[in-house]
């Protein structure tokens, strides 16, 4: 079968030796769904290649953008330095580091730093390649102009296929002498590099930008993962074999890919930052995600996720940005800011190994393909580590934070309300946080000693207490679990005027509840003062309460207190309206 | 006046024994009743001024107070109705106006009460509470007043530590070295008037960390307190210390302090203070005090 041809394919004269082919209407729109026939040939003709392990390699991009440093991962390895001007992020494709930069494109032995080819690319910038070990396929933007070019190189430097598009390619993959190249989001063609011919052409069903090898198998995708195999030719139908990672709130809404067919910055920027990381494998059903984990960045954060019901298996703190990364097996390998390099074990977030790459650097690369992440780490327990978390003096993580708080207060460990109520009580707490972390605190309903021992303490200005407890949300946990012995110590706030009204009002809801023989006098002190002077709804509440635990105390003075200020025309009207309502009790 | 017939019944009940009627066994003498039987009052308040605190009106409340007030010591006889009309609580205005009349009456007994006005939600009550605890005095004022160092206003900050200055407070002193280096200025002149030796030479010793004038305004009370308070060779050491400054603001303060020298104060201190104002004159135009080391 032979594709039809819409689109306007031009041959370069550079293309040297006669090796460049003219074919029109490749890329074409026109074309008709052939319902798999012709990308299931492809795979009857390439089912039995192999498809090359890429190199493990971490690849920094120094401060200049004018040279880059590689660190193969393999143990005994020794790092390499590139000079050479870029003005787009590399690529690791198979065994080759692919770069382009003041007018050339080139290829470094990923795990050497030598030189493999070299070519001309003026005013070219690369989007992504893919190597087989023979020859070498990749995209670039055309600067200035609208469209693609896609370039084919031998490993001695011969260009086999070189070909513009107006169409936006994405990132190609190559195996067996056959280009794979996903363009408008949801076709790939795939183009015989013996005779430049569109061979074959899929329609996905999934969102597609990208193709690559990994885990001996071919992969298309974007934000999920989609196998070249045996039902590729069920694509358009939407049978293929397709691996997804379970969706969940996370913070900054990482992608798993890049959503643009466009070179990448030298200099990561925030998405880089806030990514996913996963690896695809061939299993049974076809497609599945190594060790049932995915990763995802968030400046210093790294999480890992169960990749089915996505469940936060481990969550890491780390010194620095997180720019780079690569699932493995076994792990996930990451690269920050300051050229540090850490694996973590997918298990538990442990700490496998560090390296650097020597110095910071503007952006990195990772390929870990190969490798089979071991080791022992000495990671925490997942609350321990969560706290650890939350409690970082880092105001950019704040929103990572905010989703790592909610995990933590599903655990019932009395610790955690110790964790909840220092983040509610530093004044450093982003005020997005504190609010979660005030709910988070009225819903325990274990770390009572936590709680009662975070009421001890008061604003005090000599002793550099300058934000109170989160008395309100105390008051609520400890009157849910009938704390008695919390009661002086709520009744004590009720007269603190650094306490917010909301927190007062609570605090002498909980007292309705918890309040006994002892706590008369500061609850008379407290509806005396305040009956004729609240200024607002909440204290005026807060009146009421007390009042009503007064006479259901039973308390003589209370209630002639309580009486003689019902009848008074300088009680507030909210507390005289409510005074003769039946006592409501806090939670 | 029905409607005010349970305060009734709580005043009667407090007037025999308010302390109880509060959850706390009753202190006599200590109570304002039995401060009133000791002091006397000076003058006596018209009949109906006790009828009137307790009235439930509040014109004539606040009628009463005013009349309360203009009587000064001599309204101590009120002082237990006014408490027990804080106890149970007024508008905010007659609150203000009870708690002035509290202070301006100046019994002890009455710092109960101000203690708890001086931590209310009113940054006015509050600050209106401490000024009055400054004036009732006694072991519970100065309790209230030390925790009021520590409240969120800065000028309740402030009048606190002026009024365990004034109330010769010395077991403050750690409190209010602790408040002077947390930026309470007024600190330093309570401590000035509180200090032991030791405690003096503290607080000259803060010259460079605090801003000059705000040391001077308490060793300007150290070195005229009596010698049975501060030695003369703790007072010579304050003397030395501004002397070394050696700038203009240095000789401005030993100028104003030779001035008020007592005509029967301590001569070897009157020397020392001459002999600084001579050596800081030279400077006094050259250097000011933030230019000193």
């Amino acid at each position: 079968m032979r594709a039809p041809i819409a689109a306007i394919l031009a041959t370069l004269s550079a293309c040297g030796g006669g090796a460049g082919n003219t074919r029109l209407n490749l890329f074409s729109t026109d074309w008709e769904d052939d319902r798999g026939v012709s990308i299931g040939r492809v795979w009857q003709r390439v089912a039995q290649s192999t498809v090359a392990r890429s190199a493990d390699v971490v690849v920094g991009i120094l401060q200049q953008a004018d040279a880059m440093v590689g660190l193969p991962l393999a143990a005994g390895a020794e790092k390499w330095t590139y000079a050479h001007p870029l003005d787009a992020r590399p690529v690791v494709a198979g065994s080759l580091v692919v770069a382009s930069g003041e007018g050339e494109a080139f290829a470094l032995d990923a795990v050497s730093g030598r030189l493999v080819w070299k070519h001309a690319a003026a005013g070219l910038r690369l989007i992504g390649a893919g190597d087989d070990g023979t020859v070498t396929v990749a995209t670039f933007q055309r600067t200035g102009a609208v469209g693609s070019v896609l370039l084919a190189i031998a490993r001695d430097g011969q260009v086999v296929l070189q070909t513009e598009s107006d169409k936006l390619l994405g990132a190609p993959a190559v195996l067996g002498r056959m280009a794979f190249v996903p363009w408008a989001g949801q076709y790939v063609s795939v183009i015989d590099l013996s005779n430049g011919d569109e061979a074959a052409r899929v329609t996905l069903r999934e969102h597609t930008l990208r193709a690559w090898a990994e885990s001996g198998s071919l992969w298309f995708g974007e934000q999920s993962f989609l196998r070249f195999d045996e039902r590729i030719h069920d694509a358009s139908l939407g049978r293929a074999s397709v691996a997804r990672l379970a969706s969940r709130d996370l913070p900054g809404t990482p992608s798993l890919l890049p959503r643009r067919a466009e070179p990448a910055p030298v200099a990561a920027n925030a998405e880089d930052r806030v990514r996913l990381y996963a690896r695809p494998t061939g299993g049974g059903s076809g497609a599945a995600i190594e060790d049932a984990r995915y990763y995802a960045t968030y400046f210093r954060l790294a999480m890992g996720f169960d990749s089915g019901a996505a469940k936060l298996a481990w969550v890491h703190v780390h010194p620095a940005d997180l720019l780079g990364g690569a699932a493995a097996a076994g792990g996930v390998v990451l690269c920050d800011e300051r050229g540090k390099v850490v694996e973590l074990d997918a298990t538990n977030g442990g700490v496998l190994s560090e390296a650097t790459l020597g110095q910071p650097v503007r952006s990195c690369i990772v390929s870990a393909d190969s490798a089979r992440l071991s080791g022992r780490s000495d990671a925490k327990p997942l609350v321990q580590q969560i706290e650890e978390a939350v409690t970082v003096d880092d105001p950019a993580l704040a929103a990572g934070q905010k989703i790592l708080l909610r995990e933590l207060a599903a655990f019932a460990d009395a610790s955690v309300a110790k964790t909840l109520i220092e983040l509610a009580s530093d004044t450093r707490t982003s005020p997005d946080l504190l609010v979660d972390a005030r709910a988070a605190i009225a819903k325990r309903r274990s770390g009572a000693d936590y709680l009662e021992t975070a009421l001890k303490r008061h604003y005090d200005y000599l002793r550099d207490v300058l934000r109170p407890p989160p008395v309100g949300p105390i008051a609520e946990a400890l009157g849910a679990m009938n704390a008695k012995s919390a009661a002086p110590l709520l009744a004590a706030h009720l007269t603190d005027p650094n306490d917010t009204e909301d927190d007062v009002k609570r605090a002498a809801a909980a007292l309705m509840v918890l309040a006994g023989p002892s706590e008369l006098p500061a609850m008379r002190q407290f509806f005396g003062m305040y009956r004729a002077t609240a200024n607002d709804d909440d204290m005026a509440a807060a009146v009421v309460s007390v009042g009503q635990a007064l006479i259901a105390l039973q308390d003589k003075l209370g209630r002639v207190l309580v009486d003689g200020a019902a009848n008074d025309p300088m009680t507030v009207d909210y507390v005289k309206e409510h005074l003769a309502e039946p006592a409501t009790a806090a939670p | 006046m029905t409607r005010c017939l349970g305060w009734v019944v709580l005043s009667a009940c407090t007037l025999v024994g308010s302390a109880r009627a509060y959850g706390q066994e009753p202190s006599e003498p200590q109570g304002a009743a039995g401060a009133a039987r000791a002091n006397g009052p000076k003058a006596p308040l018209s009949a109906g001024v006790a009828k009137r605190l307790r009235s439930g009106d509040a014109a004539l409340i606040k009628g009463a107070l005013d009349e309360v007030r203009t009587s000064g010591k001599a309204g101590v006889a009120a002082a237990p109705t006014i408490i027990d009309l804080l106890r149970q609580g007024m508008s905010t205005a007659l609150t203000q106006a009870a708690i002035e009349t509290l202070g301006d009456v100046e019994n002890e007994s009455a710092s109960e009460v101000l203690g708890w006005y001086s931590r209310h939600r009113s940054v006015e009550l509050r600050r209106s509470a401490v000024e009055a605890l400054a004036k009732t005095r006694g072991p519970v004022a100065v309790r209230a007043l030390r925790s009021a160092l520590s409240d969120s206003d800065a000028a309740v900050r402030g009048f606190a530590a002026t009024a365990l200055g004034s109330t010769k407070a010395k077991d403050s002193v750690p409190d209010l070295f602790t408040a002077l280096d947390h930026n309470v200025p007024e600190a330093s002149a309570a401590i000035g008037e509180l200090c032991s030796d030791n405690d003096c030479q503290r607080l000259a010793a803060r010259m460079g960390s605090i801003p000059f004038d705000i040391v001077t305004s308490g060793l300007e009370e150290v070195l005229l307190r009596p010698t049975s308070e501060v030695s003369d060779n703790a007072k010579i050491d304050v003397v030395e210390r501004v002397r070394g400054v050696a700038t203009a603001e240095a000789n401005r303060f030993l100028k104003g302090v030779q001035k008020r020298w007592p005509a029967r104060g301590s001569p070897r201190v009157k020397q020392s203070i001459d002999q600084a104002v001579t050596a800081t004159s030279a400077a006094s135009g050259l250097r000011r005090t933030e230019d000193s080391p």
